[in-house]
């Protein structure tokens, strides 16, 4: 049923959603923990800019990446003058994209499981000898894991579906940033194409569906142990 | 919890090479949406030729054109119209003395497969009455090409405010081309090479030459590309064999 | 001399103050709800800083305003036992025991983990989740847990609160045995008569400001 070509769409969109992921975890975590537990000026700008990609046309946000990370823009102009980088054009691109638009969900969820830490039991760790960064790695970072995790695969699910953001950024290069949003828009261009359509849209389907489903059971299991896992 | 910052750790050592690897050497063509098959076959023939394909990323001449604005390293450009050509040109971006039209195409007035109207199209010609209470499907006149194109063409025949207000915009031409397929617009304007391509649709009639401007696809190689391919293939496009493949797909040639 | 208090802290527009030097034994920080006692037990922990005056354990100054000296929490070695036990919900038993005693200095260390749990009668519990124990058993490893931490003292916040009178009775029998068996000086926060008759070697009236 899938052509090789379409193996090599999926295994690239797989690619580019895990890179995205697991580099924007931590930057999600740090932002979530500011937002949850941060007492700061500037609080409320950031909780705005964060939450940017979600109300922004991804159009917009493909915009203002080309802008920042493309050769002649200040962020990409430095990534190829002193690391000799490119992401336009390239998956890791495609990744920036994806990780972009993922961060808002990521910061809600792991926000949301912050928050519901009781701090009496960072004060009950403290009484026992344990320093800030102990406390965090082994009070908070435990306690918020399955936030990080539901925020993780909600973060994969939504690098999976990105399409506009990707396509105005790293634009339509097979094997190298067409993902599969942007083999299907492909597809969908050329007439007697639709019997492709269909196939990638299943395959969208199944992964999307795969990832809600262990993020759900995760939410599940962690409401039952009182956060164990 | 050590164990995930090590397996994330490893995660990210591992990824390290890959983020450095060099772009690949076939030439990247950036071409406009409506070239897909046509462009495809092109790399084909090319790559039969004995060098390696070249990768071309479709997608609305528009982005496309942003992406070499901001230094997307990119071989050749072939644009859907001339204004996005112009605007590069004019900031130094392409190179002028590689700049060509490669292809031509025409409009045509279509509607779904199975319908017979007969409708020949001069100034005055009765499109309102003919379209009854259905739609006409455009793609968007207020920045795709072919949808510029077609409002000049309706302008051109005077019936463009009697129809303004019963058009169904596509995002894209090809969009307008499914409006009509699936029948959702009784009428549709679209290039002749959409229509060729789809056998759900049938050719109501041809616009005339006069009735809009030259409908060209100009191509150039981009200023920051010194790849040799990206030469060789630009030679092929507009050599005999390269124009043979084009034709093939319904567009005129020079 | 076992504590030596003197503080007093501005919350809004009160100011709350208390002084006093214990003995030996427990010491029962004794008044009605809203008092500020656990304010005070606070304020000797470490968890919030008084404004003026000076904390002494055991000889030891683990805060006084005017040399400037303020100890962190963390290094004061006071087991703190609170009314919710606190365990830690995502370690065992055996792993809550042991969080405080694995990061005290080793020459801190003056009980075991073997002794602490015969001395409790928590040895079935150990791999057991917290969520799995009754409220008696919670503050018994609650206990454990600030023992092993290498406390010099303990600070008991109205420990029997959340307790039936059965587990209570069967709580304020092992604060007693911690009380005359380990030597461990206390100072505990109740507004229960009954307890507090039973339990004080001396006794601290809080009265609300």
């Amino acid at each position: 049923m899938l052509r090789p070509e379409d193996w090599g769409v999926v295994f690239l969109s797989l690619k580019v959603s895990l890179l995205a992921v697991g580099c924007v975890l931590p930057f999600a975590f740090l932002c979530a923990w500011l937002l949850a537990r941060g007492r700061f000026p500037g609080r409320v700008l950031l909780d705005a800019l964060v939450h940017l990609p979600l109300v922004l046309p991804p159009v917009v946000v493909g915009w203002v990446l080309l802008i920042l990370f493309g050769t002649n823009g200040p962020i990409g102009g430095l990534l190829e003058r002193t690391f000799g980088l490119t992401v336009m054009f390239r998956w890791t691109g495609a990744a920036i994209a994806a990780a972009v638009m993922a961060l808002p969900l990521m910061v809600r969820a792991i926000r949301l499981s912050l928050e519901a830490i009781d701090p009496r039991y960072e004060q009950a760790a403290r009484s026992l000898g344990a320093d800030g960064p102990r406390r965090f790695l082994t009070v908070v970072l435990p306690l918020s894991l399955p936030g990080v995790l539901t925020g993780a695969i909600l973060g994969f699910a939504r690098s999976l579906g990105e399409f506009g953001a990707t396509i105005t950024f790293v634009s339509n290069i097979p094997g190298e940033t067409q993902t599969l949003p942007i083999a299907i828009y492909s597809a969908l261009q050329v007439p007697g194409e639709e019997g492709r359509v269909w196939t990638l849209a299943a395959v969208s389907v199944a992964l999307s569906l795969a990832a809600l489903l262990v993020s759900e059971g995760l939410a599940r299991r962690g409401t039952k142990d009182g956060h164990v896992l | 919890m050590s164990r995930l910052f090590r397996c994330l750790f490893a995660f990210m050592v591992l990824l390290a090479p890959a983020l450095a690897q060099a772009a690949p050497r076939a030439p990247v063509v950036l071409a406009a949406a409506s070239l897909q098959e046509a462009m495809n076959d092109a790399a084909d023939a090319f790559a039969r030729t004995g060098h390696p394909r070249p990768v071309v990323s479709f997608a609305g001449s528009s982005a496309l054109a942003r992406q070499v604005e901001a230094g997307a390293p990119a071989d050749l450009f072939v644009s859907a119209d001339e204004d996005w050509m112009n605007a590069l040109a004019a900031k130094g971006l392409i190179r002028a003395d590689t700049r060509a039209d490669l292809l031509y195409n025409t409009l045509v007035l279509i509607e779904p497969a199975g319908q017979h109207t007969r409708l020949s199209i001069e100034k005055g010609f009765p499109l309102s009455r003919a379209l009854g209470g259905g739609r006409l499907a455009l793609a968007d006149p207020a920045g795709v090409p072919a949808g510029k194109y077609a409002e000049a063409a309706l302008t051109w025949a005077g019936v463009w405010g009697a129809v303004k207000d019963r058009i169904a915009i596509g995002e894209n031409v090809r969009a307008a081309l499914a409006l009509v397929e699936r029948g959702q617009a009784r009428m549709g304007i679209v290039y002749a090479t959409d229509a060729l391509a789809s056998n759900k649709v049938r050719v109501i009639a041809r616009f005339p030459r006069a009735s809009h401007p030259l409908i060209a696809y100009p191509v150039a190689q981009i200023a920051r590309s010194d790849n040799p391919e990206a030469r060789a293939f630009l030679a092929f496009l507009t050599s005999p064999r390269g124009k043979a493949v084009f034709r093939r797909h319904g567009f005129g040639t020079r | 001399m076992s504590f030596d208090v003197d503080v007093s802290v501005r919350l809004g527009a009160q100011v709350l103050g208390a002084a006093f030097a214990t003995g030996e034994g427990l010491t029962l920080l004794f008044g009605p709800s809203g008092a500020g006692k656990t304010t005070i037990l606070n304020m000797v922990a470490g968890l919030v800083g008084p404004d003026a005056g000076h904390v002494r354990v055991g000889g030891e100054t683990l805060f006084d305003s005017a040399a400037g000296i303020d100890v962190p929490a963390h290094r004061r070695r006071l087991g703190f036992v609170f009314q919710d036990a606190r365990l830690f919900p995502h370690m065992k038993v055996r792993a809550n025991l042991l969080y405080g005693w694995k990061l005290a200095r080793s020459e801190d260390r003056w009980i075991a983990l073997e002794e602490v749990t015969r001395f409790l009668g928590i040895e079935s519990l150990l791999d057991r989740a917290p969520r799995t124990l009754s409220g008696g058993e919670a503050q018994r490893v609650a206990i454990g847990r600030a023992l092993l931490s290498g406390a010099r003292a303990l600070l008991m916040d109205e420990p029997l609160a959340a307790l039936d009178p059965e587990r209570s009775e069967e709580i304020m029998r092992v604060i007693e045995r911690v009380r005359d068996e380990l030597k461990l000086p206390i100072l505990y926060v109740t507004h229960d008569r009954e307890e507090a008759a039973r339990l004080a070697t001396d006794r601290i009236e809080v009265r609300p400001l």
